[in-house]
């Protein structure tokens, strides 16, 4: 008896947990740099903050912006313009940080301005068109493109986003493909 | 009821208690290394340390540890019932230190949640082997051997107790609630409070720990003991835990009681317990529902013995032990993180803004932020404090490496430890631990001569001291080794280091003696010709140094020649708050640890000495600094280049100094030191990062890892 009741339990717990995850899946936070719209799967994300002020750390890559004490966390953070190699922006009041947590790492993205809360269906997602052009090292972080209503959004891959060698590997992969 | 048994918990309980008991025996035998034999109470100890290991891991079913204390056990059993006087002291002591060596190792295996999975066989036919030896030792005097402990519970033979005539008798019986969880833990922690005080305690249901099934039977019947103690009526009740107990009767007896009272229990001297729990539970269960008080019945008892007055100084040590309890080090850590931040909130409301509009009646807002500061102040404190602990098992540590090397190397070793219950952060003592064998390795295999002949030459007693020493001043941790041995020969360290290549070609009297002997921190420097199982591979020092500079400590070394050496680790008291003066360069704060600022001055542009390189030195009072411009080393902007407007402030370190440029002087505080995340790239100079009191981020620097970026950069 008490055997069955465990069971059941358990399998009530497992229900649970499945329609949790159920209930993020497909949903990504969706945000506006430049012209472009990119998403990061909702499951990622720990938070949005206001953009606040940055202490920089010296001696680091040009897209780490500093350090950001998130109520006694401290935490880095970096601007996905930069990263995505574009021209830095002005921070404005809409900048805000997306606080993203990738294997127990807690990383602040600052994004230009946030869009909106986005259900993506899974068939709705191709993967990115992969010509061996320029754009070769920016689609490593893009797993997937989306069309939701009239506009694409660029899937990104958190994990690939915060890499910090993925830049050279892509770069000597072009190198390869061109020697090749 | 058995299925509901929450093993993990059991496992933690047996982890921390066996680790404990360990921990006991190797104080005990370490302290009895040097005598001839271990008195009758060490043995009792040891026997009942082994006993409870064996009892606890027999339930969660580790049997190649339940084997191997079984057999420890055995040795002791033997040892307590025939007092043989031949008993190779130092043998045993081997055997024992390998046993506890072998269950250690296993408890790390659990606690690393691997099965342990030890091969025991060696070590019980060692044991056995020696067993059979001693035994054989006595045959062949002639004194009659006890019968062999062939029993699986050599605890149940019964040793008469001396019983004194201040001895008091009690029985006690606890009834718990019926809905009492593991009542037969609850009643194992009973019978274990009283043991300490015990001559003599006996008790039913005898299975608690081994029969979970027990815990029925104490919640039906109640738990019975017998107790002979010196202890007064009002101190035994006292050690009882009465939680969960619904009833507890307690009823002095006299002398002859409680020869009847034994009857009761079934007790007869010197004869092996026949009970077979399951037939006994059966037993009591019928007999007690008829008289439920009535007194257990024969063959359901365990003995346990102690020296008659042995119980009377363990009393004293009694409430000492209880008074602790063990946190985990999370949670203490996230204590103190909360802290922190609450002392940061509070500088964020008690220096609001809001606060400055002019006049605002703010008297009775001020006492209150003034009581506030107060209590937030002592809170950090007191949690300072939790966080320390005394040296004493680091120091315990040693006595073992100690014993085994000089044993191994054959010298004859002595140690004398001073100051162990200095307490430090349990961080810092996790850090030393490593760095601290090394030297004490260190100063067995290669500080104490080899021949005790080259000692008596120089007029030395030929027995080798070693002292341990550890004291706190100024904020400071000192932990020395000292050696009486041959100590540094300033010569050889020069030539080997100079023919190694290590240090720059000049004449050795253009050295310090300081700095000749820190050539052994050098990487790649050892001075022992031939490399040895220990130490000498000549990677050990300068580990020892970095190890010790990441927690921001130096070694010191010290030595006379022929009369030994004294290596002194330099620590602070704790890592997690440091005095820092704050400093402003560009738009971004820095903290400077106080006591690396040697001073600040202001200097003029004439100070300035420009090499074509581009390197640039600062000239003071006749001295030749390097100089460092911060805001240039970090490219920070909106930074002022003029010297005279800037401050300079020398910093020291490990005696090289260095000037760095600052723009100006915040404040001096008290910081709490955050690491930098490990996403962000290590950058040389900077040691982690601190909330300042506006909750914005200064990062810290690291005087060595500047000094060393300066090096590199030429």
């Amino acid at each position: 008896m008490a055997e069955e009741l465990l069971k059941k339990e358990e399998m009530g717990e497992s229900e649970e947990l499945l329609e949790e995850d159920d209930s993020q899946k497909g949903m990504f936070m969706t945000f506006q740099t430049g012209k472009e719209f990119f998403g990061i799967s909702i499951s990622y994300v720990n938070e949005i903050i206001a953009m606040q002020p940055i202490a920089a750390i010296p001696e680091v890559e040009d897209y780490v912006k500093g350090l950001i004490n998130l109520r006694g966390k401290i935490i880095p953070v970096i601007d996905v313009r930069v990263r995505f190699k574009m021209e830095p922006c002005e921070y404005t009041d809409r900048t805000c940080i997306i606080v993203i947590d990738v294997k127990s790492t807690m990383i602040g993205l600052i994004v230009e301005r946030l869009a909106d809360v986005d259900t993506i269906a899974e068939d709705s997602i191709a993967p990115p068109p992969s010509l061996g052009r320029k754009e070769h090292e920016h689609n490593k972080y893009v797993y997937g493109l989306a069309r939701t209503g009239d506009r694409v959004t660029l899937l990104l891959d958190p994990e690939k986003l915060i890499k910090q060698d993925d830049i050279v590997t892509a770069m000597e992969e072009v190198r390869k493909e061109e020697q090749a | 009821m058995a299925e509901e048994f929450n093993t993990e918990s059991m496992l933690d309980m047996f982890l921390y208690e066996s680790g404990q008991l360990l921990e006991k025996l190797e104080g005990i035998i370490l302290e009895k290394q040097d005598a001839d034999c271990f008195d009758d109470a060490d043995i009792n100890e040891i026997f009942r340390v082994m006993h409870t290991i064996k009892g606890s891991s027999g339930v969660l079913m580790y049997e190649n540890i339940t084997k191997v204390t079984h057999k420890l056990e055995d040795v002791f059993y033997y040892l307590r019932e025939s007092h043989p006087d031949d008993v190779p002291h130092m043998e045993l002591v081997e055997k024992v230190l390998a046993v506890s060596d072998f269950v250690t190792g296993e408890l790390d295996k659990l606690k690393n949640g691997d099965t342990p999975d030890g091969d025991e066989k060696q070590l019980v036919e060692d044991l056995d082997e020696f067993l059979g030896r001693l035994k054989g030792e006595i045959t062949k005097q002639g004194i009659q051997m006890p019968q062999a402990n062939k029993h699986v519970e050599p605890t149940q033979f019964y040793i008469t107790p001396v019983a004194g005539d201040d001895s008091h008798f009690y029985r006690i019986s606890i009834h718990y609630r019926s809905d009492t969880q593991m009542s037969n833990l609850r009643a194992y922690s009973a019978t274990y409070a009283l043991k300490e005080v015990a001559e003599d305690l006996l008790y039913t249901p005898d299975d608690i720990l081994s029969n979970e099934a027990s815990a029925d039977v104490i919640v039906a019947e109640g738990f019975h003991m017998l107790l002979q103690t010196k202890s007064s009526k009002e101190d035994v009740i006292a050690l009882i835990d009465s939680s969960e107990a619904e009833e507890i009767n307690f009823d002095e007896l006299s002398k002859e009681e409680y020869g009847r009272a034994l009857g009761e229990f079934g007790r007869e001297e010197v004869e092996p317990a026949a009970a077979a729990p399951v037939a006994a539970k059966d037993e009591n269960n019928g007999n007690n529902k008829e008289a439920k008080k009535e007194g257990p019945k024969p063959g359901d008892y365990v003995v346990k013995t102690k020296e008659a007055g042995k119980g009377k100084t363990l009393a004293k040590n009694q409430p000492k032990q209880q008074s602790i309890i063990s946190v985990n080090v999370e949670k203490m850590d996230a204590l103190m993180d909360l802290i922190g931040e609450l002392v940061i909130a509070e500088a964020v409301v008690l220096q609001n803004p809001d606060l400055k509009v002019p006049g605002l009646e703010l008297s009775n807002f001020q006492k209150a932020s003034g009581q506030l500061s107060k209590i937030t102040t002592e809170l950090q404190e007191v949690i300072m404090s939790m966080r320390m602990m005394p040296l004493t098992n680091t120091f315990q540590k040693m006595r073992r490496i100690v014993f085994d090397v000089s044993r191994k190397l054959g010298k004859d070793i002595e140690l004398e430890v001073v100051g162990e219950n200095t307490e430090v952060d349990k961080n810092i003592i996790e850090h030393i631990t490593d760095p601290l064998m090394h030297l004490v390795r260190n100063s067995v295999d290669h500080g104490i001569e080899e021949d005790p002949a080259d000692r008596t030459a120089v007029g030395k007693p030929s027995k080798g001291k070693i002292t341990l020493e550890a004291k706190n001043e100024g904020g400071k941790v000192y932990i020395s080794v000292k050696d009486d041995g041959k100590g540094l020969n300033k010569e050889k360290l020069y030539q080997k280091a100079l023919d190694k290549g290590l240090i720059e070609n000049k004449p050795i009297n253009e050295f310090t003696d300081k700095e000749i002997f820190r050539f052994i921190t050098l990487p790649g420097f050892s001075t022992k010709e031939e490399v040895t199982e220990y130490s000498g591979r000549g990677v050990g020092m300068d580990v020892v140094v970095k190890n010790i500079q990441s927690i921001s400590g130096r070694l010191d070394i010290s030595s006379v020649e022929f009369e030994g050496s004294e290596m002194t680790l330099v620590i602070p008291l704790t890592l997690a708050i440091i005095n820092g003066i704050v400093v402003q360069v560009g738009n971004s704060p820095f903290v400077i640890e106080t006591a690396s600022i040697k001073e600040f001055v202001r200097v003029g542009e004439d100070s300035l000495i420009s090499e074509p390189s581009g390197e640039e030195y600062i000239v003071l009072r006749g001295e030749c600094y390097p100089f460092i411009r911060l805001n240039e080393r970090y490219d920070l902007p909106d930074s002022n280049d003029k010297i005279e407007e800037g401050i300079i402030v020398v910093l020291e370190h490990e005696g090289s100094q260095v000037c760095v440029l600052i723009d100006k002087l915040l404040q001096e505080q008290e910081i709490v030191v955050k690491p930098i995340p490990s996403y962000v790239r290590k950058v040389k100079g900077l040691s982690g990062c601190t909330q300042l009191g506006d909750g914005s981020i200064a990062l810290i620097l690291d005087i060595a890892g500047l000094l060393m970026h300066d090096g590199e950069r030429r």
